[in-house]
């Protein structure tokens, strides 16, 4: 019961800490890859510990610490329909751990299977309206509006508009082109989908929202950060103005370009990467956020585990 | 898979240059001008086109007399406005750039990349 409470203790504050504590200004932006890292495990410590609360109010610690078989025991029973548990609050606690499993699975299902149906219709209309240019390495559409994206999937494609290419020099064309095959490659669109999910599944959780905020704007600076190991820094800075300033008012999100603004920054004044130390932290921060919540769901199993067996040892 | 995209596209291309309702078989022969194809297949691939809302039909005798329901500019003005505004299904179309940067950060902007070359060679 006590780790019961430790789990829900700790996901309550996850949620409200969590956004608060992680990295956003500056080191975010030197590594972007990592940060990502840390904000996914961030949601997934925060799940998971939710999760383990349940299962550890329901198990109690002895039918782990005696071994699998006990537990396998325990399982087999619950799904024969038996009384596995001691209580009812084991019950619904196990109950509730299993709602939040299958709930977080559904919304994942739904948001994947919707993206697919509206990438195969966007494929589709792309077959009709736009023509591939092996050339630049993208579909082009004829359209005014100054416009570049990439439609994932399995024959992922990056798309451009022939307004973008009139306002863009070929250079650029080719570096926002590299932007793009970088989020195609880097399966950027699965890291959304599951940041989505989240959302989607657990709404107004600042850490969740947060985490898809900052998911979408670091996607953004590691596929630049690709696209500049290829391309001069200069173009990608240029065809960033270029885009954002050329767009008609209707297609606005919002006031200002914020992450536009940052992004041709660390383009133009690109930061030292982290260093050894600085990186280490994040491993750890990453590591610890993982196994936290599993570490302390065990604590009562272990400690019935040891002492069961290891009594003995001290005998001898 | 491809040979079949490829036809869609095809069709929709004629469709859009007719500028009337025509029949499967009109469009049958203007295609096998450059290709072998079956009736049934462009028939299949029409009433495919049909059916995701592409194309509009009447029945004319026996057949339908198909048309496009919309120019190819619309079209693409629908699909890039659709595009530009699924920035919250990101999961589906990674769409960037999508900002729009005030005046005063565009002008801020272009000043930044006017200078950048010379520090460069600096």
């Amino acid at each position: 019961m006590i780790v019961s409470a430790v789990l829900v203790a700790y996901t309550v504050v996850a949620m409200s800490l969590l956004p608060r504590v992680l990295p956003r200004g500056a080191w975010s932006e030197r590594a972007p890859r990592l940060a990502i890292a840390v904000w996914l495990a961030a949601c997934a410590s925060a799940v998971v510990s939710a999760f383990l609360a349940g299962v550890a109010a329901a198990v109690p610690g002895s039918v782990v610490g005696h071994g699998l078989a006990g537990l396998f025991q325990m399982c087999a029973a619950m799904l024969s329909g038996g009384s596995a548990f001691a209580t009812t609050g084991g019950r619904l606690a196990m109950t509730g751990s299993l709602l939040i499993a299958s709930w977080a699975a559904c919304c994942g299902l739904a948001v994947l299977l919707r993206a697919r149906r509206e990438r195969r219709r966007h494929a589709l209309m792309l077959r009709i309206l736009g023509r591939p240019d092996d050339a630049i390495g993208a579909t082009v559409v004829e359209h005014d509006e100054p416009v570049a994206y990439c439609l994932p999937g399995r024959r992922g494609q990056a798309v451009i508009t022939t307004g973008a290419l009139r306002s863009l020099a070929p250079e650029e064309v080719a570096a926002v082109i590299a932007h793009e095959r970088a989020h195609l490659r880097g399966r950027h669109h699965l890291l959304l989908a599951a940041v989505e999910t989240l959302v989607r599944a657990f709404p107004r959780l600042p850490l969740f929202a947060q985490a898809r905020d900052e998911v979408t704007r670091l996607v953004e600076l590691l596929a630049d950060d690709v696209a500049a190991s290829r391309h001069p820094r200069i173009h990608i800075a240029a065809a960033l103005v270029r885009l954002a300033t050329g767009r008609a008012p209707a297609f606005t999100l919002g006031a200002g370009g914020e992450t536009a603004i940052t992004r041709v920054r660390r383009m133009l004044d690109p930061k030292a990467p982290l260093n050894l130390r600085e990186r280490l932290a994040g491993v750890i921060t990453i590591t610890a956020l993982l196994s936290g919540p599993a570490a302390v769901a065990l604590v009562p199993g272990i400690s019935v585990f040891l002492a069961h067996h290891c009594h003995r040892l001290t005998m001898f | 898979m491809r040979g079949l995209g490829e036809l869609e596209s095809a069709i929709m291309e004629r469709l859009w240059s007719y500028r009337r309702p025509v029949s499967v078989r009109d469009v049958l022969e203007d295609l096998r001008q450059e290709r072998e194809i079956a009736y049934t297949t462009v028939m299949t691939v029409m009433d495919k086109l049909f059916k995701k809302g592409l194309l509009r039909r009447e029945p004319a005798g026996k057949a339908y007399a198909y048309e496009t329901v919309a120019s190819r500019e619309a079209y693409t003005a629908q699909l890039m406005r659709e595009t530009l505004a699924s920035s919250a299904n990101q999961a589906a179309t990674l769409v960037h750039f999508l900002e729009r940067l005030t005046p005063e950060e565009a002008t801020a902007l272009e000043a930044a990349l006017q200078v950048y070359p010379t520090k460069g060679r600096q």
